[in-house]
């Protein structure tokens, strides 16, 4: 099929590979991007894509941890498209890959039997309809912990603060506590007596009695127990500073910025379920006796509801998250807030399971997501098309070449070819370099490109015409049906200098 | 050492060196026309009809139900348009959209013409669902049309329970087996299936020659006229020293060959997906074709990487868009559910009688190393 020239270049390319800090990088085929907002799970944070740093670690689609090795950011105008399902919404450019399983059209895949049984894929932001299922990964690392330090020292004038245990037992009735202070408890800071507290609805004795049984088998330290007829409420005070100070430190501060501690997060699953156990009966809520049964978690902390997916996702619950936006309601300022609903049926088993109440579902509910192994494959539900004009990011990921949104998988390259570009400070391009997804013809005759590239100064790099680079591999011998393959290097270097020009403005 | 391994035997096959001496003495001193009533003629109707017996033979068919054809494409053709053209009534055909392109470009063809195609769905092993066949047949239904084994993934079908479902609702039952042929069990004893499609040169046969089963009593419509050759289904001049070949290439086939095929075809795939990561088998583990393999290479692009092994001597076919006119990815895989990305990274294998363990650990060694390296200059993985 090839002449000759072609394939003495294909088999021996001398240009193929990369360069490690190259002056600049074009990429053609699949402008893949995301805007700057986005929010990317790293470890153990998640934070927004044009935040990251090269060498910070984020999830990749097998739930794992890698290390990013090379982000990106370019401008681009044109249409972006939105993305939602249940765990949130993504924007991204059209090409990006989401990994995805692609329903033919077919009545016969509206029941999730069928549907499991296709193959998962990375497909095109743009090729993905309402109805088809997105990946989204479980975290797979388990690392369980029998111990923490209280590695808070004592203060050098305290002298009235508990004799309190140097190592504190990782177990359900900590983890329980967590959950309760996570979403119940506060600190008072004033000075020489900073306390924790734990306000509880004046009815809910059995958790109030939970708090000052662990406190005492814990820290040895009785808790005081106020109750406050005119507000509802009990409140459970713990009287040490020192403690104070561990749990500011281990959770955060303040209901906006309290945070699961990282390890938390990787505890065996059967110790999470306490975890969870402590955070619903602070701020969640069951209500089985309705219509549609279900549950409910609500907080005005972004970083904790994102926390909280992970752990329900880790039990195989599907959690549905909405942001609501700030309101007054009844004369009370309600601040922005994220709820988590938990209404799928299977879903609600295990969470009344974790929380150790009976649900017995009366109908079957229709099941649109569901779980295996390692991913929640959930629908998308909405598209929208937006028309962007500013900055887009991207990330390459080691490894995988994946990482994850709130509420998605992406790839972080899908594009056929890339070129590596070092320019000296004459304009020359001292050396280049290609990475091709592409047939024969590609590879050869992207070498082809970068030997006429290669000593060329940038202008002149510009002017070369693919026919050029078709002469080099025997011009009219390369069969019409190869022509095609061999214009994606040029665009690939027109890009690359481009981004080098706009780099030294 | 640089060997040569042909394994594209899906594409087609070397002819065995003794159907061909078999041939021989057809186009020289045995030339007669089956038709004609002298003794040359005779002497060619003779062999033509115990060609015949042979094939119908090896499918517990009787030998009238045969009829010779010019290969697997026009007896797609003619079974389907034979079928349809002479049943005024129905105007319904039913298939799957994994078809070869003779049957799939046959339907198209006839819904210009105002025929109604239900394309069936295939599972990501290439399986079709048949409730949904069941549910798809209509009063209007003419025929089903339904490989037995596919040429790209080498998904089997059920023929028995496809059969047992036309039989049911009363509708022709047409089958593509042109790849299965000689390689998975036909009985028609067994199978209640109305028109077969079969190929010489996929079974170390010539080419430009091939034949239709179709059953006692059912009519076809022949597509263009002429004598009264084949009954006047398919009408011109047999191809005697063809049908011959083709006859003789039917008598070679050993269920030991299969075996053979089989066994090799299980060590290559264990092979493959042992020594080079990211490997997907396309099509079912169990039931498939007993020498086919269709693997996808994460990363990689098909064409190119077929082109490494052919220039080390190794034939194998991709499902690349870039080795088709069309440059699209293979209907097949695309049908399967695989990405664009990764319909381009497959690689069809197909084995032959004569493939051995030898060119299999050739294969093996060339495709590690050159999966290797083209994953390297892969912008998709570096």
């Amino acid at each position: 099929m090839y002449n000759k020239k072609v394939m003495k270049r294909f088999l021996k390319p001398k240009y193929a590979g990369k360069i490690k800090d190259p002056d600049a990088v074009g990429e053609v085929g699949n402008p893949n991007c995301l805007l700057p907002t986005e929010k990317i799970h790293t470890n153990p944070n998640i934070m927004k894509i044009s935040g990251l740093e090269v060498n910070e670690k984020v999830l990749d689609y097998k739930g794992e941890y890698r290390r990013i090795i090379n982000r990106f950011s370019r401008n681009y105008d044109g249409k972006i498209i939105k993305l939602k399902n249940k765990l949130g919404v993504i924007s991204l450019t059209s090409e990006h890959l989401v990994y995805a399983v692609k329903l033919p059209k077919h009545d016969k895949y509206f029941r999730t039997k069928n549907k499991k049984k296709l193959i998962p894929s990375w497909y095109h932001a743009e090729d993905l309809k309402k109805r088809d299922v997105i990946l989204y990964p479980i975290i797979q690392k388990d690392e369980d912990l029998n111990f923490i330090d209280l590695d808070v020292p004592k203060k050098k004038y305290d002298f009235k603060s508990y004799n309190l245990p140097e190592k504190i037992p990782v177990n359900g009735d900590f983890l329980r506590l967590s959950g309760y202070f996570l979403a119940e408890g506060s600190i008072r800071e004033r000075k020489c007596n900073n306390i924790i507290t734990f306000s509880f609805n004046i009815n809910e004795k059995e958790f109030v009695n939970d708090v000052v049984n662990i406190s005492k088998k814990l820290f040895g330290i009785i808790p005081t127990v106020k109750h406050i007829e005119k507000r509802k409420t009990s409140i459970v005070t713990i009287n040490s500073a020192r403690l104070a100070r561990f749990f500011k430190r281990l959770f955060n501060k303040g209901a906006g910025n309290k945070s699961i501690p990282q390890f938390m997060l990787f505890l065996p699953i059967s110790k999470q379920k306490e975890l969870i156990k402590g955070l619903w009966r602070g701020d969640g809520y069951v209500s089985l006796n309705r219509s549609n049964p279900r549950a409910g978690y609500s907080t005005i902390s972004y970083y904790l509801t994102q926390q909280i997916k992970i752990l329900l996702l880790r039990q195989k619950v599907i959690p549905s998250i909405y942001e609501e936006n700030e309101k007054v309601v009844k004369g009370v300022k309600h601040q922005k807030s994220y709820r988590i609903h938990v209404g799928q049926r299977d879903s609600l088993l295990r969470l009344c399971s974790i929380l150790g109440m009976e649900y017995i579902p009366k109908s079957f509910a229709s099941v649109d997501s569901w779980f295996d192994e390692s991913y929640l494959y959930t629908p998308i539900t909405g598209i929208e098309k937006i028309d962007y004009s500013g900055k887009v990011h991207n990330l390459e990921v080691e490894n995988t070449h994946s990482f994850v949104s709130e509420a998605f998988t992406l790839h972080n390259c899908g594009d056929l070819m890339r070129i590596y570009l070092k320019v000296d400070k004459k304009g020359v391009i001292k050396k280049i370099r290609f990475n091709t997804f592409g047939c024969g013809m590609a590879i050869a005759a992207s070498d082809a490109m970068c030997e006429l590239v290669e000593g060329k100064t940038i202008d002149e790099a510009l002017k070369i015409k693919s026919k050029d680079i078709l002469d080099l591999m025997g011009g009219r011998d390369v069969p019409v049906l190869k022509v095609h393959c061999s214009v994606l290097g040029e665009s690939a270097l027109k890009e690359a200098i481009k981004n080098y020009k706009n780099k030294k403005k | 050492m640089r060997r040569f391994v042909y394994m594209d035997n899906g594409a087609t096959t070397m002819a065995d060196p003794e159907v061909v001496k078999t041939m021989l003495p057809y186009f020289t001193e045995k030339f007669g026309n089956a038709s004609s009533v002298h003794g040359k003629g005779q002497e060619a109707k003779r062999v033509l009809e115990e060609s015949r017996e042979t094939v119908a033979k090896s499918i517990r068919a009787k030998p009238g139900e045969i009829i010779f054809t010019s290969g697997g494409t026009e007896s797609d053709n003619l079974a389907i348009k034979g079928v349809v053209y002479n049943n005024k009534e129905k105007n319904h055909i039913i298939t799957s959209n994994i078809e070869h392109h003779a049957v799939l470009n046959t339907c198209k063809e006839l819904e210009k013409e105002g025929f109604k195609v239900t394309y069936l769905d295939v599972d990501k092993e290439g399986f079709i669902d048949l409730e949904q066949l069941e549910k798809s047949i209509t009063h209007k239904t003419a025929l089903v049309s339904i490989m037995q084994g596919n040429n790209e993934i080498g998904t089997i079908q059920d023929i028995e329970k496809i059969g047992k479902i036309c039989k049911k609702n009363n509708v022709l039952f047409h089958s593509d087996t042109v790849q299965s042929f000689t390689k998975t069990p036909l009985d028609l004893k067994r199978v209640n299936v109305d028109l077969l499609s079969f190929s010489a040169h996929k079974i170390h046969g010539p080419k430009g020659v091939g034949a239709l089963f179709v059953r006692e009593g059912i009519k076809i419509k022949p597509l263009y006229q002429g004598g009264a050759h084949e009954r006047s289904i398919r009408p011109g001049t047999e191809n005697i020293s063809g049908i011959v070949g083709f006859a003789k290439a039917v008598s070679l086939c050993k269920s030991g060959h299969v075996e053979h095929m089989k066994k090799l075809r299980d060590y290559f795939i264990d092979s493959v997906l042992r020594d080079i990561d990211n490997v997907l088998l396309n099509g079912p583990r169990k039931e498939r074709l007993c020498n086919n393999a269709n693997l996808c290479f994460r990363h990689v692009e098909g064409e190119g990487l077929g082109a490494y092994l052919d220039v080390n001597g190794i034939c194998v076919s991709s499902g690349s868009a870039c080795s088709s006119l069309e440059l699209k990815p293979s209907h097949v895989l695309t049908a399967i559910g695989l990405s664009k990305e990764l319909a381009n990274g497959s690689l069809r294998f197909t084995l032959s009688k004569f493939t051995t363990k030898e060119d299999i650990d050739y294969v093996l060694e060339n495709l590690v190393k050159h999966v290797g390296k083209l994953r390297k200059i892969s912008p998709l993985r570096s």
